[in-house]
């Protein structure tokens, strides 16, 4: 057992050492983090200068209505009008081909940023918002709202009524979804919080078993082609290296795992959201767990018959391929938590972590879906060790040309 | 004393060990020969027991070896390394500890060791810093920190500068004297006829010679003419009445034929060579090898693997 530890100890200390260790433990968060958080901030920046608005009204209709609304409406932090309406042309008169050719050059030399072309409000129409830009969705949204707002003020109007009405008959009805937890409690969790929350799990989970599995290989590897291991099992047992080996490599997991955790609370604590409930949490560290334990014998015996770095990277990319699979089936999972398909994928131990990390965030599954996959685990875990065991016995100790897949299934059955 | 007895393994196509027997008495240095692929490392494996043997016995002092007893090995690999990244003083704490030795103790004798292979400076660097002199000097500490009491060494002072060849036999004689059991294997027989006591040549994993050099040499017999000469040696590969001729530059060393005396040979060569110094001795531990391997020494070096 001492010699256990004193293993445990050294492939921890030497890794956590390692700059590989430290830029991966800073690095991982800072790309979660970005991946997650960038994309919306951007989206939800709010303009900083004044955007200058094109109107091309032939009609003469709504460009009073519509520079008045919009340019006190939506205002700057500084309180300057947020959109600034320039009417192109306006009126009966104008050449509505001449007026869009001089629009379309005002955009592209960036007198405006933009420019709508208005055709009537006697029907439902299209209306094409023109601008160099088309990645803001907010401003054609609030271009819609306005001019609605104007059209049916105008046609209740015609209609001899008080637009007053409007205001009275308008139906203000919005349909959300609410996820309820197990036990029918409602939980406030919109799709993108669950989605991310999923998302990021799934990332979390899958790099850490990455990069410790590598980390695995290499150093079995490492240890193989510079025969130290002939000195290391003349000490101790390979059976107690393997231990050693797989305990040090998961303290140094659960260290990753805890500095992560602990960002993560910080993030949500300064952007004020709440990522995962605690209860979760703590059944996903179990899962987290599970498959890491399960992977490292994995890892282990198809690192150990190995001898170069090149076939050691080949394995660990087909490998990577079975861990990303749930990260690929995360949407449709989404959409129908219940599916049978994805219900029977949770019970293929080499899929179980990872797509209990992601069904979890959206929907917590039964109870005893979760007894049953953990009594899966841990009966995989048990036959990949004992199985790992017996090829990494032999394995450390062959050199020269990797041994054929055939001779490794001896090694398991003959151990 | 370590006593190997009837060592057999058999490996998927081939029997690498076929009952090699010998004894180590404490306080002696043995030497392993044998070509490549004899069955030295795959012998020395099962000694330490990284490999268990098929058959056969290791044992030291009548006991056989187990889990808390293990300890009293230790081990130089042939193939040398270390974890390049890992600084000195770590690397060997780790190795001492894994020797059962305390993390206190274990500190004292790598210093103390450190200090006589005049590399205490070099404690706090990282393994990958040192000159692979260096390195093999750390990778020797880490194989008798743990002061054991059955040294087994592969191809010790392959690699290794004469001035470093020197500190290390010294080292091993002194460790000699201290009652160790010190078993080595090499492929270069004047290191071996210097250094032990005792040797074995394993051949196709069968011991085909074993004893004290002297004995071994003894069976031999006086035959084993040694000259040395002024001039084109070429004509002694050609010579009648000798056989098993090595030729160097300015010497020679060639197996006398049954009935032939020296004065014959010497007779046949005057004509030739001008020779400056003639000597009847045994043949030396080269010759023999030879002789009973059958020149499979000069064979290209290749890995020995146990798959």
């Amino acid at each position: 057992m001492t010699k256990i530890l004193v293993i445990a100890r050294w492939e921890y200390m030497e890794k956590v050492k390692s700059k590989i260790f430290l830029v991966g433990l800073l690095l991982t968060p800072l790309i979660m983090i970005g991946m997650g958080v960038l994309p919306t901030l951007f989206v939800s920046q709010e303009d900083e200068h004044s955007r200058i608005i094109g109107v091309i009204d032939p009609g003469g209709t709504i460009i009073e209505p519509f520079t008045h609304r919009m340019q006190t409406r939506y205002l700057l932090k500084n309180r300057q009008p947020n959109y600034i309406v320039l009417p192109l042309a306006v009126g009966t008169g104008i050449n509505v081909d001449d007026a869009v050719a001089d629009a379309n050059r005002r955009v592209a030399s960036d007198q405006i940023d933009g420019y709508f072309f208005f055709q009537g409000s006697g029907r439902d129409s299209l209306i094409e918002y023109r601008s160099k830009t088309v990645g803001d969705f907010a401003l054609p949204a609030r271009i819609e709202e306005v001019l609605k707002t104007i059209v049916a003020e105008q046609r209740v109007q015609a209609l001899g009524l008080d637009p007053a009405v409007l205001r009275q008959i308008a139906v203000k009805m919005d349909v959300r979804s609410v996820k309820l937890s197990a036990k029918g409690e409602k939980e406030n969790a919109g799709f993108e919080r669950v989605f991310l929350s999923a998302y990021v799990f799934l990332m979390m989970l899958f790099l850490l078993i990455v990069t410790s599995g590598q980390m695995l290989v290499r150093s079995v590897i490492e240890e193989k082609s510079n025969r130290i291991v002939e000195v290391l099992v003349s000490s101790c047992s390979p059976t107690e290296l393997m231990a050693g080996k797989v305990l040090g490599l998961s303290g140094l997991g659960l260290t990753q795992m805890a500095f992560w955790a602990l960002i993560g609370v910080a993030a949500s604590l300064q952007f004020g959201m709440q990522l995962i409930d605690p209860g979760h949490a703590l059944l996903l560290v179990v899962y987290f767990i599970l498959g890491y334990l399960f992977y490292a014998a994995i890892f282990i015996a198809a690192g150990s018959p190995l001898n170069t770095e090149q076939e050691a990277q080949q394995i660990t990319s087909y490998l990577v391929l079975v861990l990303i699979l749930p990260i690929v089936l995360a949407l449709p999972a989404m959409k129908d938590p219940n599916a049978t398909w994805i219900k029977i994928l949770t019970y293929i131990p080499f899929l179980t972590p990872t797509m209990m990390a992601m069904r979890i965030p959206i929907q917590m599954p039964m109870l005893w879906e979760i007894l049953l996959t953990i009594v899966i685990m841990l009966i995989s875990i048990a036959g990949a060790m004992v199985a790992a065991g017996r090829i990494f016995r032999i394995g450390i100790l062959s050199t020269g040309k990797s041994p054929k897949l055939k001779e490794i299934f001896r090694w398991i059955k003959n151990g | 004393m370590l006593s190997v007895q009837q060592l057999r393994k058999q490996f998927t196509s081939v029997l690498a060990v076929d009952g090699v027997s010998f004894d180590v008495p404490g306080g002696s240095i043995f030497g392993l020969i044998g070509p490549n692929g004899a069955g030295k490392t795959t012998t020395i494996r099962m000694i330490l027991r990284i490999l268990e043997p098929d058959s056969g016995t290791v044992t030291y002092n009548g006991a056989s070896f187990t889990k808390a007893t293990r300890d009293i090995l230790g081990y130089l690999p042939e193939e040398r390394g270390l974890y390049k990244k890992s600084r000195l003083i770590d690397t060997l704490l780790y190795l001492a500890e894994l020797r059962g030795l305390q993390r206190s103790k274990a500190r004292v004798a790598v210093m103390t060791w450190l200090e006589r292979l005049g590399l205490r400076d070099a404690a706090q660097r990282k393994v990958e810093e040192l000159s692979k002199g260096n390195q093999q000097k750390v990778q020797f500490i880490g194989a008798v920190l743990h002061d054991p009491a059955i040294l087994v060494l592969d191809e010790p002072l392959s690699g290794l500068d004469p001035v470093n060849q020197n500190i290390f036999k010294d080292i091993l004689l002194d460790l000699k004297q201290k009652g160790k059991s010190i078993i080595f294997s090499t492929h270069q027989m004047d290191q071996a006829e210097r250094l032990s006591d005792a040797l074995c040549l394993i051949n196709k994993g069968r011991v085909v010679l074993g004893g004290t050099v002297r004995d071994v040499k003894k069976r031999y017999g006086r035959n084993s003419l040694h000259v040395d000469f002024d001039g084109d040696g070429t004509i002694l590969n050609t010579l009648a009445g000798v056989q098993n001729v090595m030729l160097y530059e300015h010497s020679a060393e060639m197996e006398l034929m049954p009935g032939v005396t020296p004065r014959d040979v010497i007779t046949l060569i005057n004509p030739h060579l001008d020779l400056r110094k003639v000597e009847l001795l045994e043949p030396s531990l080269h010759a023999i090898f030879l002789q009973t391997v059958g020149g499979l020494e000069t064979a290209p070096k290749g890995k020995e693997g146990v798959a």
